[in-house]
């Protein structure tokens, strides 16, 4: 056991404030906390300890602010809730009373005290006695900190051209943003180009694109390049160095270019999914034909036409299957070829779907259509009037279980004319029994996929989930942030999405993406890695354990005349992780705010044999 | 195992009334609200639904589900989609009837309301045309001689002919409901034993109605009392006028209080009263039961209201004697009487006066062979 002493250091004997919170019985409730206050004003350095009812409040927070000025405090420990709560409200109370913010400590009494242990009030009140001098010594040792500050380059580059990129686009230009939209076909628009009319309000998918290109050619700030693709990225938040290479194809030469660019979203939106050679008979009969190509099918029918004619037969009765591609179940489906099954749902195709079955139905009233779906998840606003509507036009619905697929066969009919598929399934809407259908056309909805972008990903080092899409940081807190700081997720590139929730997320990014331009430079918090010049001996251990590109690297640098190697760290790219400083042989790198002394004297605090601590245990 | 579906179904029973069926995504509500479903295992009104969505009409021909129901409205009201299963029940039953009855004329009738009133203005006439050029003689002085005019023998012999071909027409009919819902096979596999034992459960429910006060709560209490009433007056009028045509058809006055007059009496309340409550309700979409109605639903109350009306002006006239009125209205009552009869006992509404019990009779046979079967299982089993 150590005791606390001053002896370990030797600046100016520190004049430390502790404040103890009641958080209005939540606390004080267990927790002795007059008792705390008592001990932690024996605890060396500390020469304020006081209780408040609610430490956060306006009082609360000028106390500590006036008792700085009055007491000359020159550092502050709060002990209250949990530092997630609070700990930047107070941080701008010690800086409101003149001190560095980051001469500050929080100690967690609620959470990890009245809270933990109700049921141990004394043991409580000594462990937050130890959380304090924990604090108090940690702060011994801190030092003021400032915000990282770097250059922020006011221009936006936007990854794909389709509705969300458009969108991204539109909206960063509008608030007198430069963009950079990036599209690697020779055409914007994305899939909507592929898409007739699109639910819920049945609009020409052209006519979406048309109003969000109408606003992208009215903008100067817009630069547009087509047939392009990013080959290269380095840098940082707030300065990226892009590369792109274009154009693409054979027409013109390639040429390559650099530019800088403050924030990055990526909008490359999904991939169909394409059925196996066989799976359900695609590609072995023609009628078998998936979503986008029964779209494409339809766009030239008008209505009235008559009849349904696909290569050459007479469409008489349609199937449309649900969910191929989606909601896969282990064992039942096979793989594709990275081993992964597509277990999610893609949230798109049963409205999809019954609005496709709805408009066959509608153009050519003769025609039979089957619906044959696990379930019908019409969850959207507005999407549930196309189940009330197929139904009632007449298509008919059947209910599969998942781990049962419909067989699909082709039908015995010899005479031209018949129908070609013979589909045996359990219908639970009959009671799981098994029925058959005979029809000329299958339509599988098949789902989205994650786009197939393997080089932007290790690129970006972009995160990628257990679907393939790339994954936010929270789906709730952060859903367009990712790991990566400074790129940013808009639409489909993040999983299925509906073109209503791909422009609601194209325009949160968008808005992300303006809230970083607000200042010229981007500010990051100091807790940084920051090596000892002279105590590097330039093992380079450290680089070799770096997972973050560029963070940390070593440079020539000249040490009494001699050049040398010592490692140098990029703040702009440094997350604070702390690998580097536990393989440094020479204990050279420290994080900043959380250096190894400080680490030493947390424990030196927790460990101290404080007799009013035993007093309280015994 | 293949199931043949019958693409046109839902079209077909759209027109005998069911026309919101293809609303119903199966959730199941009205089943599991149904407190006569609940008894028979919890299968309707869904299943007959989804058989109708799904075009398998052998076995909706086969299921006697639809006669179980006695549309309390219940699972119409509590349906999610407003899809109605009480009425598709209604025109399940409509379109039963029309599959039982082999001359094709019940689905005419129920298809085009146009050719039932041809059919019933057509009977009039003809039996207008037997009295305009067959009646006796009409003595026009006090007391009224209505056997002089219209003999009740002639009479007599008129109904018994009547009858005897609507008997016929509605016992064929009910033999192929027997056969289609007993499968043909199955029906001489049962022991004539058990058909036997089951007959108090066909009068029963042909007389008493007893499993529609289980009904749900959309029902009022006094329906059931009102269609017992109904058919106390029917059942009366089939006696009166079938086996105590004699009795009835006097031209001596009783006095008041005489069985003879008390009866009709009786039976004309117990018609008017309840056909009369029925198209008030109907008119005023009172009762669930009564918020949709079919052409059919109207010609069969107004008729039977009618014929109620026109018997009683009948007597009220000889009674107080007035002879050419009595005649007159006696013509009127059988053209109105007569058609009624032809028209819906074999082919419409009225002919549930005798699917309904045997529907129930059958389902009683049904279940006691079911038990033989089981009982007798272990045995085949062992053997």
């Amino acid at each position: 056991m150590n005791t606390i002493n001053n002896s370990q250091h030797d600046h100016q004997e520190p004049r430390i404030g502790v404040y103890i919170c009641r958080c209005g019985g939540n606390i004080s409730d267990v927790v002795d906390v007059d008792r705390v206050a008592e001990v932690s004003r024996h605890i060396p350095g500390v020469v304020v300890a006081k209780v408040h009812t609610f430490c956060c409040s306006d009082p609360g927070q000028n106390t500590i602010s006036q008792d700085i000025q009055a007491e000359k405090l020159d550092r502050v420990v709060v002990a209250s809730c949990s530092p997630f709560l609070h700990e930047l409200t107070f941080r701008g109370a010690v800086q409101r009373g003149g001190l560095n913010p980051y001469l500050y400590e929080h100690a967690n009494i609620r959470e990890q005290g009245s809270w933990a242990h109700k049921h141990d009030p004394a043991g409580a009140t000594a462990k937050s006695i130890r959380m304090i001098a924990a604090a108090v010594g940690k702060l011994q040792y801190s030092t003021p900190l400032d915000q990282i500050r770097l250059p922020n380059h006011r221009k936006a580059l936007v990854i794909g051209g389709g509705i969300a990129g458009m969108k991204v686009a539109a909206d960063l230009a509008g608030r007198g943003i430069p963009v950079l939209l990036v599209e690697s076909s020779g055409r914007l628009g994305g899939r909507l180009n592929q898409w007739n009319r699109v639910f819920p309000t049945d609009t020409p998918a052209g006519q979406l694109v048309t109003k969000l290109l109408a606003q992208l050619d009215a903008n100067p700030l817009v630069e547009i390049l087509l047939n392009c693709k990013v080959t290269a990225v380095k840098g940082f938040v707030g300065s990226f160095q892009v590369t792109i290479e274009g154009p693409l194809g054979p027409s013109g030469a390639m040429t390559s270019t650099q530019t800088t660019i403050g924030a990055i979203v990526m909008a490359t939106g999904f991939r169909p999914y394409v059925p196996d050679d066989g799976e359900f008979l695609y590609r072995k009969d023609p009628g078998v034909i998936t979503m986008p190509e029964f779209i494409d099918l339809m766009r030239g029918q008008q209505t009235g036409a008559g009849e349904l004619v696909y290569k050459g037969r007479t469409i008489r009765s349609i199937a449309f299957l649900h969910c191929v591609g989606s909601r896969q179940i282990d064992g039942v489906h096979t793989p594709r070829a990275d081993g992964k099954i597509n277990t999610y749902c893609s949230r798109v195709c049963c409205t999809t779907t019954l609005q496709q079955a709805l408009a066959a139905k509608e153009r050519f009233p003769s025609l039979q259509v089957y619906d044959l779906h696990q379930d019908i998840r019409t969850y959207g606003r507005g999407h549930e009037d196309y189940y009330v509507r197929a139904g009632k036009a007449g298509v008919v619905f059947f209910r599969y279980h998942g781990d049962e697929i419909p067989r699909v066969e082709l039908a015995n009919g010899k005479h031209p004319g018949e129908p070609s598929l013979h589909i045996t399934f359990k219908d639970y809407l009959t009671w799981g029994e098994e029925l058959t259908l005979d029809v000329d056309m299958l339509v599988l909805a098949v789902g989205l996929m994650a786009g197939d972008i393997p080089d932007l990903i290790n690129m970006f080092k972009l995160p990628v989930g257990e679907d393939r899409f790339i994954q936010e940081i929270h789906p709730k807190l952060r859903p367009v942030e990712i790991s990566v700081n400074g790129v940013l997720l808009a639409g489909t590139v993040q999983g299925p999405m509906n073109i209503e929730e791909t422009l609601n997320a194209a325009g949160a990014a968008a808005v992300k993406a303006s809230a970083m331009f607000l200042k010229d430079v981007v500010e990051l918090n100091p807790y940084v890695a920051q090596v000892d010049a002279d105590l590097c001996q330039g093992s380079g251990s450290c680089v070799t354990q770096c997972e973050y590109d560029g963070a940390i690297a070593m440079v020539e640098t000249q040490v009494n005349g001699k050049s040398v190697r010592q490692a140098r760290v990029n703040p702009g790219l440094c997350v604070g992780c702390g690998a580097c400083v536990a393989v440094c042989p020479t204990r050279a790198i420290n994080l900043n705010g959380w250096r190894l002394d400080q680490y030493d004297a947390m424990v030196d605090g927790l460990t101290a044999d404080i007799p009013a601590v035993a007093a309280a245990t015994s | 195992m293949t199931t043949q579906l019958h693409k046109t179904l839902h079209e077909d029973i759209h027109l005998f009334g069911g026309k919101d069926v293809d609303l119903c995504m199966n959730c199941g509500t009205c089943t599991v609200i149904c407190p006569l479903a609940r008894e028979e295992g919890g299968t309707f009104p869904r299943r007959i639904i989804r058989l109708i969505q799904t075009g398998q009409k052998r076995l909706l021909i086969k299921s006697l589900d639809p006669w179980l129901c006695y549309y309390c409205g219940d699972c119409s009201e509590n349906c999610p989609r407003q899809a109605n299963p009480a009425e598709t029940m209604m025109a399940s039953r409509r379109y039963l009837t029309s599959q039982y009855d082999w001359t094709g004329l019940a689905r005419l009738f129920y298809n085009s309301a146009l050719t039932e009133i041809l059919a019933i203005v057509l009977v009039g006439l003809f039996v207008t045309g037997l009295f305009v050029w067959f009646h006796g003689p009409m003595v026009l002085s006090t007391p009224v001689e209505l056997n002089t005019f219209a003999p009740v023998k002639w009479v007599e012999l008129g109904d018994w002919i009547m009858a005897a071909v609507l008997s016929f027409f509605l016992l064929t009919n009910a033999a192929r409901m027997i056969w289609n819902t007993l499968d043909g096979k199955q029906m001489f596999r049962i022991s004539p034993l058990i058909y036997f034992k089951a007959v108090p459960v066909f009068f029963d429910h042909m007389f008493t109605q007893r499993r529609s006060r289980q009904c749900g709560s959309a029902r009022s209490r006094s329906f059931w009392l009102k269609h017992l009433l109904l058919v106390t007056g029917y059942l009366s009028m089939l006696v009166l006028v079938l086996i105590l045509l004699r009795w009835f058809q006097t031209d001596r006055i009783y006095p008041f209080y005489n069985p003879q007059r008390l009866w009709g009496y009786y039976a004309t309340i117990a018609l008017l009263y309840p056909t009369g409550a029925f198209l008030i309700s109907r008119w005023r979409r009172k009762e669930p039961i009564h918020f949709f109605s079919e052409a059919s639903d109207w010609i069969f109350l107004v008729m039977l209201f009618l014929t109620a009306l026109t018997g009683i002006m009948v007597n009220l006239a000889r009674v107080n004697g007035f002879p050419m009125a009595t005649y007159v209205i006696y013509v009127i009552h059988l053209a109105i009487a007569v058609p009624m009869l032809v028209v819906e006992v074999p082919f419409s509404k009225w002919s549930h006066l005798l699917y309904r019990p045997l529907a129930l009779y059958l389902v009683s046979v049904k279940k006691a062979a079911a038990t033989v079967s089981l009982k007798t299982q272990p045995e085949t089993a062992a053997a």
